[in-house]
């Protein structure tokens, strides 16, 4: 993964850095490289995102304009949205706009989409993370219970499971969760972010924490119960990934002679699983967490409608229900950035964990 | 062990299990004009909501019941088949051909090739896969020829991705440069040297790309932007049923149980695809599906 992009322009100059200098120069120009990357790949996408918005078949006036308008009235309407120019001098606006932090506004609601978006990203962002949370809590802890009953009906048992949660899709999970906690047991509240009835002066956007610095315990109490059964939904598809990984990492580091050698110096079986193998078998299961956070990330879009959470999925389905043009744009590349943030984030992360990459 | 199961696909049960899950959808969208009680998009307002028949309060005439607007829910399953037995079998066709091509050439060529096919899957990849899908619906209009086109769009890099590493895989083989020096063409080489290797992997990663298809496309339809609004789907009845889900439940959890049928289909007969064909996967876990 990163080998092959950071690796290959600092190779070329080995005869001429002193391995000193190149040593400390090599993080650097590795993380450079890859923050160019990523701007390069949000660049092309936006152009593919404009293209396929601009050149498909799709006219955003028709929906705005009343049924008895006129051809003169649509007419200035293209004009004051500048749909009436090409398509490349239309993209070149539009970026020159980004690039200064201006989205455009939303045709619906008149609002400054970056504006729309930043007040929906803290949700989408919380839920991802509890999400992820508990996916990576049950991964690990089912990773270890197979891993020590590895060849029992323990490991087969867990196995069918994992194989029956991952063939649920997360929006299934959700409504199934819905129906079993919420409809029928009563248990957890499943409609929006928090009580209705309670209003937390919002100061980082995040509820967890604005509830928390307002110090209302019934509300941050009121979000966590809220927030429970999407981010189960969450982990139901992330635990059996998390959890074969491990376990197949654990499988590959117990053939290394340092866990024999532990073994034979009276090592106890816990100490060498939790402080010899567990170490160096979490390092893939960390990258793994990392690309699953970008794909949970990109996923959320129907778990946050059927839980009515006002976040950037959304957001996002109301802007494809009206066609809202700039809106879908705006957030299609938030998703896009974000991704690619968290796939660079990985790539950084696993230069730093991984001493083998680091020392040449 | 009887005879017709010697060979080893036929010996896996999963590959028989899930085969069979999937060939009964099939045989249900085919009969579908025949076996549905009604007109999947017949309302009968005098009476919505109807429980299925093990429930108080059941009518003969709706065995699985009606929805909000007194339309029958068995009849609607069973055309809701058809869009998923189309896509589930159209959509798996096209990537498998798109980003087995594409991927085959990549690997083949190597060089610059290679790279820019690389680089297009990972800036193609950056888009989530349902946002992806999503703007290409609102750029294409709604029915299900561009559903397809537009689940093909987004999923031949899983396609490539994976088909492309086997390849490369395949390359460092004697084999391959073996034909080249026998005189074989590039073409024949591709075909006859190479597309055997990758075969299993092909055939697998099929499997798979039926559950994804009818999953994407029950996303698209709970949107309400997949296929034109007089053809029922699942992920329509899904988001019909979500609305009345106070008022009577079944509606909503047959469909469901309808999708999660064929995913599970799809995914046994993946995994034991997989284990029969390819022994170096056996061992190994999946990360991709």
């Amino acid at each position: 993964m990163f080998s092959d992009a950071g690796t290959a322009p600092l190779n070329a100059r080995n005869g001429v850095v002193p391995l000193r200098i190149r040593r400390v120069l090599r993080p650097i120009v590795a993380t450079g490289y890859r923050v160019a990357t990523v701007a390069i790949q949000l660049l092309i996408v936006s152009i593919v995102v404009f293209g396929i918005l601009r050149i498909l078949p799709a006219d955003p006036l028709a929906m705005m304009l009343p049924p008895n308008a006129t051809n003169e009235d649509a007419e200035r309407m293209r004009e004051a949205f500048g749909l009436n120019r090409s398509i490349p001098e239309q993209y070149a606006i539009w970026l020159g706009h980004t690039l200064q932090g201006d989205l455009g506004s939303s045709i619906q609601s008149r609002l400054p989409v970056g504006q729309l978006i930043l007040t929906a990203l803290p949700m989408t962002l919380e839920l991802v993370f509890c999400g992820l949370v508990l996916g990576v809590f049950a991964g690990f802890c089912f990773g270890l219970i197979t891993f020590t009953w590895r060849g029992t009906a323990v490991e087969k048992a867990a196995e069918v499971v994992a194989s029956l949660a991952q063939s649920i899709p997360e929006f299934l999970w959700g409504i199934l969760l819905i129906l079993t906690f919420g409809l029928a047991l009563h248990w957890l509240p499943f409609i929006g972010p928090i009580d209705a009835k309670m209003l937390v002066p919002s100061r980082t956007g995040f509820l967890l924490i604005d509830t928390l610095l307002a110090g209302r315990w019934d509300a941050f109490f009121s979000r966590l119960t809220h927030l429970t059964l999407p981010s189960i939904a969450i982990m139901m598809i992330k635990a059996p990934l998390i959890m074969r990984l491990l376990r197949s990492s654990l499988v590959e580091t117990y053939t290394e002679d340092y866990i024999d050698s532990a073994r034979l110096r009276g090592v106890g079986e816990m100490r060498i699983l939790f402080r010899h193998a567990l170490r160096n078998a979490a390092l893939p299961t960390v990258t793994l967490i990392g690309v699953q956070a970008a794909h949970t990330f990109g996923g959320t879009l129907l778990i946050e409608a059927i839980y009515s959470l006002p976040g950037l999925g959304n957001l996002m389905i109301g802007a494809i229900r009206t066609h809202d043009l700039p809106l879908i744009q705006g957030i299609t590349l938030t998703y896009c950035a974000v991704v690619l943030l968290l796939n660079m984030l990985v790539d950084l992360t696993y230069l730093w964990l991984n001493p083998r990459l680091r020392a040449t | 062990m009887t005879t017709w199961r010697r060979h080893p696909v036929l010996a896996e049960t999963r590959v028989l299990i899930g085969a069979g899950i999937l060939l009964s959808i099939v045989a249900v969208a085919a009969l579908a004009p025949i076996i549905a009680p009604h007109d999947p998009n017949h309302q009968d307002l005098l009476r919505m909501l109807v429980p299925p028949f093990w429930k108080d309060g059941a009518d003969a005439d709706f065995p699985l019941g009606t929805d909000g607007l007194g339309r029958c829910v068995l009849s609607r399953l069973i055309y809701g088949a058809r869009v998923a037995v189309i896509v589930g079998t159209v959509v798996p066709i096209g990537t498998a051909l798109l980003g087995g091509i594409i991927a085959l050439v990549a690997g083949y060529c190597g060089g610059w090739v290679d790279w820019s096919v690389s680089r297009t899957v990972d800036i193609w990849m950056s888009f989530p896969p349902v946002v992806l899908s999503l703007v290409l619906m609102v750029g294409l209009s709604p029915g299900l020829r561009n559903v397809i086109l537009a689940t093909i769009l987004v999923d031949w890099t899983r396609f490539c991705r994976i088909t492309r590493g086997a390849i490369l895989g395949l390359m460092k083989l004697d084999y391959v440069s073996s034909a080249r020096i026998a005189g074989a063409t590039h073409v024949q080489v591709m075909l006859k040297d190479l597309l055997p290797g990758i075969f299993p992997i092909i055939i697998t990663l099929f499997s798979v790309e039926i559950g994804i298809a009818v999953i994407v496309e029950s996303v698209l339809s709970f949107v309400g932007v997949s296929v034109e609004p007089h053809i029922p789907t699942w992920g329509v009845m899904i988001a019909d049923g979500l609305v009345t889900v106070f008022a009577e439940p079944w509606g909503l959890v047959l469909p469901m149980m309808a999708i999660i049928l064929t995913v599970l289909g799809a995914n046994m007969l993946g995994d034991g695809l997989r284990l029969s064909l390819d022994p170096r996967l056996a061992s190994r876990p999946s990360l991709e599906v």
